[in-house]
């Protein structure tokens, strides 16, 4: 009897023994990376930029609010180009979606933040690595600064009146590096300040060269540049970023026959890639939404006096009347096949052809209409065999320059309402629009901007429903 | 299966044996070891019977084989199965010493010593209802608990909440504990027929033993054993039934007063909005009515005149209701179980077989599940078991919750009857597919009118997603649960017991390559199959000893546990028409795969003292390490201590003649809560698979608190319990005191920060509450029988401490002082007679931001302040209450569950009552109270077809939830026992059983158990069954 019991007491002994401390420590987390392996490398790192840029289209919370190009397409049907059927988008068709609970507002607002926090936490990362080299930092470093400018001045266009309105305006909150505490508002000239600081370095230190098209670049950098001082009417150096931008991105209109779904065409500057196993679906604007031959959406059509710009023999003339020989009062009568709808189609997000029409329209308004005629004809040329240079000059060349704009880009970043925004003019509906003047912008309307999410006021002690008062 | 079944039926039937008779003797004596004289001995089932003599002594002739019942008026009866052995000592307890034992954790107790709060549901309660899902057993049967059961698909687990709810992101169900291990398998893999009882442990004493993961409560499930010494018994048990949906769904609109109503609220649009005359806002709505719908089922240019009224018929006006659900769901069930035992080994073995099926056409869960369990005494001194259980289940559910396109309850909800089910040409005749099968309308079809482009979910349609598409779950469960046990001395026990556990988890999910979603893609297949694998281990040693009037009992136990997840998933698209296996895939989208681990190491020590059976103290300790959070944080040290008074073994009340049980009891202890807050949750990690192109790709995961542990809760507990008059009235009364602090709680960060919340340990709320539970035995004659029970408690939820002086979290703001589960939202102002707008109300402010206490109507939702509603999600009384009957050879039983107090937000009608905001969503008959005139006064906005907030979150739409459930109705009819005899049976039960077949509910169209949240899913409904079944005993 004693023997067995001592033999027990053993056995017990020995289990507990072999539970020893390492029991809780042997679990270890697979399949995520910690934080001091991520940036050890110049490749490791790259692995977070590459996770970025994947999150600029990862079918975020709905088909209307899935990624970058939601925001832009949300632009897109505010306009007068567009004619939007019945379906997602409506209600940013009809010029009306801007209260603090809405889907758009919180999401063209949480999105851009997501990101931005993304790329501090990326710069934060890079600035403290003991690994990386001063030589290596800074191309990092050159890519998610020209994001980060490139975020915020989203968020200073769709949160407050355009720059020349008034720079004292609040303005979204600016975050330098990760926090888990919100800032205040900001102002429009803070808000500017530190997008131009960030753009000043990405121009200087972001490599030429890159993985693909998705990537950023100094091309990038300065294609981004270009534009936020078109915005802020900085005309001198929107025309010498503008060109520093085109350069070996040779005019190709083969796109417009194609379906403008690959960024390998050398127009493309900067793009959203797809494959089979990284689609976003049917959530692609504008192509699941202007495509009426596919599977997608197909909601899409065309104003029939904006069809009327574009002579036969343009190659931006994709429009097909849907009910030939009627008369066009549907508004479902003209249909585009600019864009090709299916689950692997690239998405273009700047391309040369604008760099180059900014570079027209700050030659313009500083006054060599000479060389902004020349480059407008350039172009119109390339687009249109039968073209011939209209010899405008003054506000006529500049507004020829801006319907330019409208042929060029329609469809892919909201042309219309960027630059009735920008410009402070107004946008009124005209042909055969579903919804008519009801959805009309006047010029520096309080539509063209968003409200301040309820979730942020709720959850920042920095901002206070106040901040919505008069907004 | 059914063949099988019956095969083993009858050569159970054919296994006879002849044996001969023998002479059994021995002593019967008292639990003192005093001889009792006068004991009566009987062969069961004959009338072979003896008396012992003046010392005890007996001595009977019967059958080897037979059954001896030894009895002795006052004291508990015994059998014993006359085997090998010929001497039989009996010692015969008194009947209330022989009272129920209690599972308790890690072990069993006697009712008696148990000082903490610990309910029970025996197997017959259990078998008066249907529980698919095991754990539904105890809605209504146990008070302070609230049970949710969400939806109708069967296999469907309930959400359970004991005694409040003390954790808000962290896991706030209790842990289920099968046969003494963790479960982490499906509960629905549990079959209800193999369960002997439940026991819900509710206070700190009964659950201080499960430490860290003990602090919302412990469910213990035990499964059936053979008895050692006798009998073998067989029963079968067969039913079938009919289901269909227990509450009512919405009232929808039809399809002409759809299409007035849908013009009405775009001229609204065109007069109010964008002021044009109201004749030619009527032209526009007449011009405008068919583009706007993308259909045209009237086939003429403008199907309503300029007067709102319809001048055509329509071609077709469909019914997704009828064509989506089920409205004669069948529901089958067969089991089989067998059990006995010899001398020193016992077995129970049960196999069961379920299949029902759901609301939702194609909704079905089908399982077989099969369980052995042997225990036998290998040496005198040795005892061993091993406990075997396979489950496999399978369960077809298609979306019948949430946002998907495909929920085909949000689908019955949003699409009007104007849209058809079968595509029609431009004439509205059906199109038919090689001359005979009608084609699925996607509504898609861009170059027609009268079959055109739906405005809301286009590229779907739900009654296709439900016929041609798969969600298919399959679960393989095993689990083997072995023990050993060794008498190391006359009162040191040393147990020995490692379960493991595997669960399979099949997600099958496929989406048909000609229609639908994936048709572009040729089809779509993902799949994912996970492996979960429990491995715990217990090693316990104790001790027991009696001196004279003190009695104390040990126990000193080490456990280990480790929870292993093993990820998989592959998806693939392009395949051939009826493939729909991966392999079949052209194109593979995306694969998936991680393993994750879990352990936890744990000291743990109990003591139980008694004195004279008066006095009960126990107190208890555990030392958890998990490796859930960083090496500082990781171990927590948890205790109770408990004591009880029975009062009616004190001489001064023992006399007392209508008090057969008085005893009073307290308990304080201290637990913790890890459990649902992930593997790692306190590393801040980078995750992959956000690969761009060929290039991998990673992002940083949301904020996390490096220094994250566990919840703590303190729990006090007060309880009576009592019987009175012969035991004909019995019950409990308790108090409860739940204190949660350092909740694990995922705070709202400011979106700006790009993180939407952080996983941190803030603030504590108090959960309080008082429980009663009677038990009458109202009527006990020969013939005719009848017990009540009933049960219910008042549950109070408050927060204590924040952080910060509030949050905001969706309709929720939480304050010191206020519940977790107050609506917190815009109050409604009701509609604007003038303009029939929607209004609510707004605390006037003043300059310096002061509010004067005033307030005023706004129609501009941005404006509207928010306000506490004082109307809270959760119930604040819930309970049950339950009827036992039998009369001659009849028995009756019937529980109902019932809950008070809640309030649910139901957006569903809310998204019902949007007035026509967007085109081609479906309205409620409600809707013809809307505003139509200046004057009118009602509480239903204008239709307008634009966006506005009229039916935006506010009180319009919060409904008081109250609601009482017949749970379970189940009315039997037992055979005469001369019929029984004749045919060789031990018992055979004919049965009818209702499951759900009643429900008042005060707010109508929603199945009353949604979530504890308080807002409505789009959920499918629970069901109503009647079912026949017989049991049979062999």
């Amino acid at each position: 009897m004693k023997k067995s019991l001592i033999k027990f007491y053993l056995f017990i002994v020995i289990i507990l023994l072999s539970c020893d401390k390492d029991y809780l420590e042997e679990p270890k987390p697979t399949g995520t990376i910690n934080s001091d392996a991520v940036f050890k490398s110049k490749e490791s790192a790259e692995a977070l930029i590459s996770g970025i840029l994947r999150l600029s289209r990862i079918s975020y919370e709905k088909t209307d609010s899935a990624g970058l190009y939601s925001i832009f397409f949300a632009r897109v049907v505010k306009g007068n180009d567009l004619i939007l059927g019945n379906g997602w988008y409506l209600f940013d068709y009809e010029n009306d979606n801007r209260e603090p609970t809405y889907r758009r507002t919180t999401f063209t607002w949480e999105f851009p933040f997501t990101i931005i926090n993304q790329i501090n936490i990326f710069i934060d990362g890079v600035n403290n690595s003991e690994y990386l080299l001063d030589s290596e930092k800074q191309p990092l470093l050159g890519q998610a600064f020209a994001l980060r400018a490139f975020y915020y001045f989203q968020l200073a266009m769709e949160f407050q009146h355009t720059f020349s309105f008034d720079p004292s305006l609040p303005a979204p909150p600016i975050y330098k590096e990760p926090a888990n505490e919100g800032k205040a508002m900001s102002s429009l000239t803070e808000l500017y300040n530190f997008i131009l600081e960030d753009l000043n370095y990405a121009v200087q230190f972001t490599p030429e060269t890159r993985i693909n098209k998705s990537y950023v670049n100094r091309s990038v950098a300065f294609a981004i540049s270009a534009r936020v001082h078109q915005v802020m009417g900085n005309w001198q150096e929107a025309a010498s970023m503008a060109n520093n931008a085109k350069q070996g991105f040779e005019f190709n209109a083969s796109e417009f026959k194609e379906g403008f779904d690959d960024m390998s065409n050398s127009e493309w500057i900067w793009a959203m890639p797809q494959q089979l196993d990284q689609s976003n679906y049917f959530d692609i604007a504008p192509h699941s939404f202007t495509d009426i031959n596919s599977d997608g959406y197909g909601l899409a059509y065309w104003n029939r006096d904006f069809v009327a710009l574009f002579s036969d023999t343009d190659v931006r003339n994709t429009f097909t009347n849907q009910f030939e020989g009627e008369e066009e009062t549907r508004y479902n009568t003209w249909a585009s096949t600019k864009f090709k709808f299916a689950f692997t189609s690239d998405i273009p997000i700047i391309r040369s052809v604008e760099m180059h029409l900014i570079e027209a329209e700050a030659k313009a308004r500083l006054g060599d209409e000479t060389e902004a005629a020349n480059l407008l004809f350039e172009l119109q040329k390339n687009r249109d065999v039968n073209a011939i240079p209209s010899g405008n000059i003054g506000e006529l060349l500049i507004d020829e320059i801006l319907i330019e704009r409208r042929k060029e880009l329609y469809g892919e970043m909201g042309v219309e309402w960027y630059d009735a925004k920008r410009l402070r003019l107004g946008i009124s509906r005209t042909g055969n629009h579903r919804i008519k003047s009801a959805a009309n912008l006047e010029p520096d309307d309080k539509k063209f901007f968003l409200k301040i999410p309820q979730k942020e006021i709720d959850a920042n002690y920095l901002i206070d429903n106040s901040v919505n008062i008069d907004r | 299966m059914k063949v099988a079944f019956y095969c083993i039926v009858i050569s159970l039937f054919l296994i006879q044996s002849i044996n001969a008779q023998v002479l059994v003797k021995g002593v019967i004596s008292d639990e003192t070891g005093i001889p009792l004289p006068g004991a009566s001995i009987v062969e069961k089932g004959t009338v072979n019977g003896v008396s012992s003599d003046f010392d005890g002594n007996y001595m009977i002739e019967v059958p080897k084989g037979s059954t001896l019942e030894f009895s002795f008026i006052g004291y508990g009866k015994q059998t014993f199965l006359v085997g090998e052995s010929t001497t039989f000592n009996v010692t015969l307890y008194p009947d209330n010493e022989l009272e129920e034992v209690v599972v308790v954790a890690f072990g069993k107790q006697t009712k008696e010593t148990i000082v903490g709060s610990v309910a029970v549901i025996s197997s017959e309660s259990i078998n008066k209802q249907s529980a698919t899902t095991i754990t539904q057993a105890i809605q209504g049967s146990i008070p302070g608990i609230n049970i949710i059961n969400p939806g109708g698909i069967p296999g469907t687990n309930p959400t359970i909440r004991i005694r409040g709810i003390g954790s808000i992101n962290a896991e706030a169900s209790p842990l289920i504990i099968v046969d003494g291990a963790p479960f982490n398998g499906n509960l629905n893999s549990i079959a209800q027929e193999q369960v002997a009882s439940i026991s819900v442990l509710k206070d700190a004493s009964s659950t201080s033993l499960y430490g860290s993961r003990g602090a919302n409560g412990v469910i213990i499930i035990s499964t059936k054993s053979g008895t050692k010494s006798t009998e073998t018994s067989i029963s079968l048990s067969s039913s079938y039934g009919s289901s269909s949906i227990a509450t009512p769904m919405h009232r929808l609109l039809d399809i002409n007063r759809y299409t007035e109503y849908f013009w009405e609220g775009y001229r609204n649009r065109e007069l109010y909005e964008n002021n044009n005359s109201p004749e030619l806002a009527a032209t526009l709505a007449s011009d405008n009515l068919v583009s706007s719908l993308g259909y045209n089922p009237y086939g003429v240019d403008q199907p309503v005149n300029k007067e709102g009224k319809l001048v055509a018929s329509p071609m077709w006006n469909t019914d997704w209701k009828k064509t989506i659900i089920n409205e004669n769901a069948y529901k089958v069930q067969h089991g089989i179980s067998v059990s006995g035992g010899a001398e020193k080994t016992s077995f129970y073995f049960g196999s069961n077989y379920l299949r029902e099926e759901g609301q939702v056409k194609t909704t079905y869960f089908e399982r077989v599940a099969t369980r052995l369990k042997v225990d036998t005494q290998v040496r005198e001194l040795i005892e061993t078991g091993l406990n075997i259980s396979y489950t496999s289940s399978k369960q077809n559910s298609p979306n019948q919750s949430g946002s998907a396109f495909s929920n085909s309850i949000q689908w019955i909800y949003s699409l009007p009857s104007y849209y058809p089910i079968y595509r029609r040409n431009n004439n509205g005749e059906l199109i038919t597919q090689n001359g005979k099968d009608f084609i699925l309308d996607y509504g898609g079809n861009n170059l027609q009118t009268v079959n055109g482009v739906r405005p809301a979910f286009s590229g779907e349609n739900a009654y296709g997603a439900i016929i041609n598409n798969q969600i298919l779950n399959r679960n393989n469960y095993i689990s083997l649960n072995g023990y050993l046990k060794f008498k190391l001395l006359e009162n040191l026990n040393f147990n020995s017991q490692f379960a493991y556990e595997n669960a399979t988890v099949d997600n099958f999910r496929f989406d048909n390559n000609e229609f639908g979603a994936a048709a572009t893609v040729d089809g779509r297949v993902s799949q994912s199959r996970n492996f979960f694998t429990t491995k715990n281990a217990i090693q316990t040693i104790s001790f027991e000893k009696n001196l004279g009037a003190h009695s104390i009992k040990t126990d000193a136990i080490f456990e280990t546990y480790e929870f292993e997840e093993n990820l998989m998933s592959a998806q693939g698209t392009g395949f051939l028409p009826n493939i729909n296996v991966l392999s079949g895939s052209t194109s593979p989208e995306s694969v998936g795969g991680s393993i994750n681990k879990e352990r936890l190491l744990s000291i743990i020590g109990r003591i139980n003292y008694s004195f004279n059976r008066k006095f009960i103290l126990e107190g208890s300790f555990r030392r958890d390490g998990s490796s859930k959070f960083s090496r500082e944080t990781r171990w927590g040290s948890f205790f109770s201590v408990g004591g009880s008074w029975v009062l009616s073994n004190e001489s001064f009340i023992k006399n007392v003649d209508w008090i057969n049980n008085l005893k009073l009891k307290a308990s304080y202890g201290e637990l913790g809560n890890n459990r649902g807050v992930g593997f790692f949750p306190y590393l801040q990690v980078f995750e992959t698979g956000f690969s761009q192109l060929n290039k991998p790709g990673i992002l940083s995961l949301e904020f996390v608190d490096p220094n994250l542990s566990w919840e703590k809760t303190a729990l006090t507990n007060i309880g009576v319990e009592f019987s009175f008059f012969e035991n004909r009235i019995n019950g409990s009364v308790e108090y409860y005191n739940k204190e949660s602090i350092d909740l694990i709680y995922d705070q709202p960060l400011a979106l700006s920060t790009g993180n939407e919340v952080v996983k941190t340990n803030v603030g504590a709320v108090k959960n309080s509450g008082l429980e009663f539970s009677f038990d009458t035995n109202v009527l006990k004659q020969d013939s005719f029988e009848l017990n009540l029970g009933l049960n219910f408690s008042f549950d109070k939820n408050e927060i204590t401490e924040l952080t910060q002086d509030e949050f905001i979290d969706g309709n929720k703001k939480w304050q010191v002082g206020k519940s977790l589960f107050e609506f917190f939202m815009p109050k409604s102002a009701g509609v604007d007679f003038r303009d029939g707008y929607q209004m609510w109300f707004k605390d006037i402010v003043t300059d310096q931001g002061v509010r004067t206490g005033e307030q005023i109507k706004t129609k501009e939702y941005s404006e509207a302040t928010r306000y506490y509603t004082g109307k809270s999600s959760i119930p604040s009384f819930v309970g049950g209450f339950s009827i036992n009957s039998s009369f001659k050879n009849f028995d009756l039983s019937a529980l109902f569950n019932f809950s008070f107090g809640s309030y649910i937000y139901d957006s569903v009608y809310a998204s019902l009552m949007n007035g026509f905001e967007r085109a081609g969503r479906q309205g409620h008959p409600d809707l013809e109270k809307r505003w139509q005139n200046p004057g009118d006064l009602t509480d239903v906005p204008l239709f307008l077809n634009g966006q506005n907030d009229f039916n935006s979150e506010s009180t319009r739409f919060l409904f008081k939830n109250d609601y009482i459930r017949l749970r379970g109705l189940n009315i039997g009819y037992n055979l005469s026992e001369n019929l029984i005899d004749k045919l060789n049976l031990e018992k055979f039960r004919i049965f009818f059983q209702g499951d759900n077949i009643f429900t008042y509910q005060s707010h109508r169209g929603i199945d009353p158990e949604q979530a504890l949240s308080g807002l409505t899913d789009n959920r499918s409904h629970q069901m109503k069954t009647y079912s026949l079944g017989i049991n049979l005993q062999l």
